[in-house]
């Protein structure tokens, strides 16, 4: 649990910082070439780590289903979507929907257990908190302007 | 409405990716699965990128080399995400991410890290990461 939870904590944290490096790319190229770039250098990064960790076993594929090798054209997707989300909607009111969407899915996967996952039994319990954190994102994402201190 | 919906499904691919990443990391182990969907990732975006033509490959020169890098964080965003969802599930393990994504940005925001435009906190704003760490509390119990 406690590991699960701090590993949850520091992808967060990580994800946050990656999210405004690249932004600062994307201020400059166009969003494709910064996709492209960002995608290339986790690929990289996985790859030297890899290598450290599990040696030349890294590159052994045998239990590689089909499907496996297509699932990375989700991240295109992830991106597509968020930047169009992000120009139609504004980042405020965009990046709101995308989380609370991104919760209710994680709840309805762990509810069906699908493509594999131990199934968590939905209870009101998890729902009550879901909803929770859905109102602290509209709260904090919402609630005053936050002013830009000079 | 076309805003919304792309913001929806966007946020269905990033819980998806996470379920698929953790599946697939059964079967070939969790860096071989940061690899290969990096890499398929890459090779589909580079593929777009020759076709639309808006890599101006020149311009990467005027950003700072540190921000270059930030796609590299990748492979530790995944194999925590991998790590978490077969440890806590994958409402969890969201909640969590979620959570101290928007604290860290938050303290980048008050610092003006990086950069970024120093903003001042609000009392909504601490009301909601309370809200949030409350939630987070309740689904771990």
């Amino acid at each position: 649990m406690l590991v699960g939870l701090s590993m949850a904590l520091i992808a967060g944290s990580f994800l946050s910082l990656q999210n405004i490096f690249n932004t600062k790319v994307n201020e400059h190229t166009g969003s494709w070439a910064a996709t492209t770039l960002i995608l290339g250098m986790g690929f990289i990064a996985s790859l030297i780590i890899g290598f450290i960790v599990e040696g030349g076993d890294l590159l052994v594929f045998q239990n590689m289903k089909t499907w496996y090798w297509f699932s990375g054209f989700i991240g295109v997707g992830v991106v597509t979507c968020l930047i169009q989300g992000i120009k139609l909607l504004g980042p405020t009111y965009a990046i709101s929907i995308v989380l609370t969407s991104q919760l209710c899915f994680a709840l309805l996967w762990d509810s069906l257990g699908w493509l594999g996952l131990e199934q968590v039994p939905f209870s009101l319990q998890k729902l009550l908190g879901v909803l929770i954190i859905i109102g602290g994102i509209i709260v904090f994402k919402f609630g005053g302007e936050r002013v830009a201190v000079k | 409405m076309k805003g919304i919906l792309f913001a929806i499904i966007g946020g269905a691919f990033i819980t998806l990716q996470g379920v698929a990443n953790a599946q697939i990391s059964q079967d070939i182990g969790t860096w071989q699965t940061a690899t290969v969907t990096q890499f398929t990732g890459f090779m589909v975006a580079l593929l777009i990128v020759l076709i639309v033509r808006d890599g101006k490959w020149q311009k990467f020169k005027q950003v700072k080399p540190l921000y270059l890098t930030g796609g590299a964080f990748a492979a530790v965003i995944i194999f925590g995400n991998i790590t978490a969802i077969h440890q806590i599930g994958v409402t969890l393990t969201i909640s969590a991410i979620l959570i101290a994504q928007l604290s860290f940005t938050f303290m980048i925001d008050i610092n003006g890290w990086f950069g970024v435009v120093k903003k001042q906190m609000k009392l909504p704003q601490f009301i909601g990461m309370g809200m949030m760490v409350a939630g987070v509390v309740i689904l771990g119990l």
